[in-house]
């Protein structure tokens, strides 16, 4: 990564920091969706660009998290809010690891692909049958927690407080994929994705690494859902269904797939065409849908991808400097 | 012995590649696959990597069957191989590659790659990667280069840095110098020659250069549409007739 | 009780029509772009509003309302061609995973274009009169959906006829299947794809026009139809005609007994059929071209 980016992901770092002080009501939730969608598009990502599967169904397992918080905070269950992001985990972790047990065994390719959707098609049917669920209406006023951490609390009700919550949740998040994403466990995911058969005969079996990371992607998928049901108050199967499945696949893919930060900057690029163009309606679809076409046939590599070309065109030699 | 392979059969729907070979290696000998084009080498060696699964006939490493085994079984049993287009981690860096290779060993081996949340390589690691990469000839500078940028020779030299860092008993080389220039190819086979006195380790190999296998190879066999037609010490097979008629005589043709 | 069965068993033959219909275009444009189209329910869209434009909402007569279907065929087609030349014919090099990313673009773009030039209210589109009628045979029989099964059926048997027995349906199919090979042989490829990719855009065009009646015309009509048609041209084999259409009726029937016999919980039957079907196949019913 060079330095443009560099700079580029401290200023953003420091725009969500201090965006309650910098900007009105309206856009400091919008500033804590994006943290949210920011933690789900690097979930995908690590799947997308560690272990190379593409999903198109990752919208279910941000939904496990979510209804399942949603619930909770409706019906007042006497849970510490942590310990119920971490369950939301947990189930998130478990339905992935179902999917990707039964899913990796038979299909790859367009078939992975269409799978992963039919089955977060499936949920959306689901939740539809359920009253507990709140049918296709989904959960509405959810009560913000108030978090007793012992030597102080954290009440959600408080503006404030909420969002830094949710930022120091998400930042959490973000830091354990990234510690994820650069150790061991990273490296041979990345392995697998480059060249599976070579990496299979350095001794790597393929098909867990795959396994682990659906795994620990849904995981993080769930986590990033359970925040936005106190977040946003509302929950409903929009939340679920392939459209926003399809949000971290645009935001990877604009700020550069092959990138750890790339969702980051994908995401806050659709923040802000979503937000600029908000009154007119459809042109925000024309937008992302055109820089879409736009990345993959001029910069397959993103924003950060072109940011690092410029670099190297600039500097002159390559760093690999001999080719 | 340790590979001991018998009664290989292949075949394509009606088109039998390969007719019953037999072979086996010997511990720390350098044993080479060749024969004209289309002899079934590249079939053979398929089947002798886990690629490709035989009609019939079975692989025994050291006296155990595996010849269902799938790659990365093989490869933790102690196989490691290369191809012949060399294949590395195109994105990563130089040390990537080799640490990557350097930890996989460690997780099947009973050894620790040190915690998830570490995300630089343990010490230990990172040491034996560097060394591996100073043994073969890459100046540190480079160490942190992207392997796609490499010039075609030295991919494959990193491509057995990759190999070997699993530590393999037996190293499966598909035509280890095809594509390279002379003087890379001289290099090549002046490692592999290095290699072999210094660790002992067991090579089986295929190769068109017969230059290099008559240099490197303690025995060797030779495949006709599909069969063996010679086995044994390089200067026996060279001065069988048969062999001569086949194989040689075409590359004396165009000498 | 039967006459339920079979009411479902006409209206699961009916949707199955239906979702072919659809499902046509894409297993074609898949057999020959080697591209999983996510864009062809938008251009479905398109074609239905395109209808809508010419015929209104309800069609006065059945040739004005097959006149209309023809037209929206002609101006998907014709986007169809702009869209490979500009857009799918570069992705030849690009992963494939990134060509899918593209197509969900191009869908994102239309539904967006669509949005802007169509606005965001609902239409109700009827039948033209000639066929709105039903006709009492012991269960109510729409003359509707007698049509869009009739139409349903002359699609694939032209279809068909045309991709394995006709001169250029072979031409095609031989671009398909090795287009390097072709080139050799002196087939103009760059053209025959063209026009082959115009046909499988002018498919979706024509199931716009066609279904668009009985349905409230609004953006996200591509979207009822379009997950149906993509579960059946993966069921089917990639790139198989006959395989969508087998795997088409199957999901109709499936879809339409589901509402009998679970009337509790609609829409679950095709997921459950579509998750057990390629976990059985994952190839397909014909795994013609998938390779």
């Amino acid at each position: 990564m060079n330095r443009a980016a560099q700079a580029a992901l401290l200023l953003f770092l420091l725009l969500f920091l201090f965006a309650p002080f910098l900007v009105n009501p309206g856009l400091v939730f919008l500033a804590g969706f994006a943290m949210i969608q920011i933690v789900f598009a690097l979930s995908w990502n690590l799947l997308f660009s560690y272990a190379g599967l593409i999903s198109f169904g990752h919208a279910a397992f941000f939904g496990i998290g979510a209804y399942i918080s949603a619930v909770a905070l409706r019906d007042g269950y006497e849970i510490h809010f942590v310990l119920l992001i971490l369950v939301c985990a947990a189930f998130g972790a478990l339905a992935a690891l179902l999917v990707a047990l039964v899913v990796l065994r038979r299909a790859s390719g367009v078939q992975f692909a269409v799978l992963t959707l039919a089955l977060s098609q499936l949920i959306v049917v689901l939740i539809g049958y359920s009253s507990l669920l709140g049918h296709d209406e989904g959960i509405a006023a959810i009560p913000r927690p108030a978090i007793d951490f012992g030597l102080f609390t954290v009440d959600m009700n408080q503006p404030l407080t909420s969002y830094y919550f949710v930022l120091a949740v998400c930042l959490l998040a973000v830091g354990l994929m990234w510690l994820l994403a650069k150790g061991h466990v990273g490296r041979a995911m990345r392995a697998v994705r480059i060249d599976a058969e070579r990496a299979a005969f350095v001794g790597i079996d393929v098909w867990r690494v795959r396994v682990i990371a659906f795994t620990i992607s849904g995981a993080f998928a769930a986590v990033a859902g359970a925040m936005l049901a106190p977040w946003s108050q509302i929950i409903t199967p929009d939340y679920v269904n392939w459209l926003q499945s399809a949000q971290p696949l645009f935001a990877a893919l604009l700020g550069g797939a092959g990138f750890f930060w790339g969702p980051v900057v994908g995401v806050i690029g659709l923040s802000g065409i979503n937000y600029l163009t908000r009154t007119f309606a459809g042109l925000s679809e024309v937008l992302v849908g055109a820089s879409l076409i736009l990345v993959v046939l001029v910069a397959p590599q993103g924003i950060l991808g072109a940011l690092k070309q410029l670099a190297r065109r600039r500097g002159g030699r390559t760093p690999g400097g001999h080719a | 012995m340790i590979l001991d392979v018998q009664g290989i059969e292949m075949s394509y729907g009606a088109l039998k590649v390969l007719h019953g070979i037999d072979l086996v290696v010997e511990k720390s000998e350098t044993f080479a696959i060749i024969g004209p084009n289309g002899a079934g080498k590249t079939t053979l060696f398929k089947v002798l990597t886990g690629e490709a699964m035989p009609t019939a006939g079975t692989i025994r490493h050291n006296g155990q069957d595996i010849t269902k085994l799938p790659a990365h079984q093989r490869a933790r049993r102690g196989f490691g191989r290369t191809f012949q287009v060399a294949r590395v981690f195109n994105e990563l860096d130089l040390r990537t590659n080799v640490v990557i290779s350097i930890e996989s060993r460690l997780r099947y081996s009973g050894g620790n790659p040190g915690p998830w949340w570490r995300w630089k390589p343990s010490r230990d690691v990172q040491a034996e990667a560097d060394e591996i990469l100073d043994r073969f000839g890459f100046p540190r500078r480079r160490w942190n280069d992207e392997a796609g940028y490499l010039s075609h020779g030295d991919r494959k030299r990193l491509e057995f840095c990759v190999a070997l860092a699993t530590k393999p008993e037996v190293l499966m080389l598909d035509e280890p110098t095809a594509g390279m220039s002379p003087s890379d190819r001289k290099e090549m086979t002046h490692l592999l020659a290095r290699l072999k006195a210094e660790t002992g380790i067991t090579i089986l190999m295929t190769e068109h250069d017969m230059d290099i296998i008559f240099e490197l190879a303690d025995r060797l066999m030779v495949l006709n549409f599909g069969e063996v037609i010679a086995m044994g010490a390089p200067g026996a097979v060279r001065d069988n007739p048969t062999v001569r008629k086949v194989y040689l005589g075409q590359d004396h043709q165009h000498a | 009780m039967t006459t339920l069965y079979l009411y479902a068993i006409f209206n699961g033959l009916v949707l199955g029509a239906a979702i072919f219909l659809v499902a046509a275009g894409l297993t074609l444009a898949f057999g020959i772009m080697k591209i999983f189209n996510f864009a062809h329910g938008a251009f479905f869209m398109i074609g239905a509003y395109v209808a809508y434009a010419v015929a209104g909402q309800e069609a006065s007569s059945l040739p004005l309302f097959l006149a209309a279907a023809f037209i929206a065929a002609l101006v998907v087609g014709a986007i169809g061609v702009v869209t490979d030349l500009a857009i799918f014919r570069r992705l030849g090099n690009v992963p494939h995973e990134y060509t899918l990313m593209a197509a969900f673009g191009i869908m994102l773009f239309c539904t967006g274009a669509a949005r802007i030039a169509f606005g965001q209210s609902v239409h109700a589109i009827y039948p033209p009169q000639a066929i709105g009628g039903f006709s009492e045979i012991g269960l109510p029989v729409s003359h509707y959906g007698l049509f869009i099964i009739a139409a349903g059926i002359v699609t694939f048997l032209a279809l068909e006829i045309g991709l394995n027995r006709i001169w250029f349906g072979k031409l095609i199919f031989a671009v398909a299947r090795d287009p390097w090979m072709a080139d050799v042989v002196g087939l103009r490829v760059q053209r025959l794809k063209l026009a082959s990719v115009a046909i499988s855009f002018a498919l979706a065009g024509l199931a716009g026009g066609i279904l668009v009646a009985n349905q409230s015309l609004s953006l996200d009509l591509g979207h009822s139809y379009l997950l149906l048609a993509f579960c059946a041209v993966i069921v089917g084999g990639l790139g198989s005609i006959r395989g969508a259409f087998i795997a088409s009726v199957i999901f109709g029937l499936a879809e339409s007994l589901n509402s009998v016999m679970l009337p509790t919980m609609p829409g679950i039957g095709s997921y459950a059929l579509l998750i057990i079907l390629v976990l059985i196949r994952p190839q397909g019913i014909y795994p013609e071209l998938s390779q």
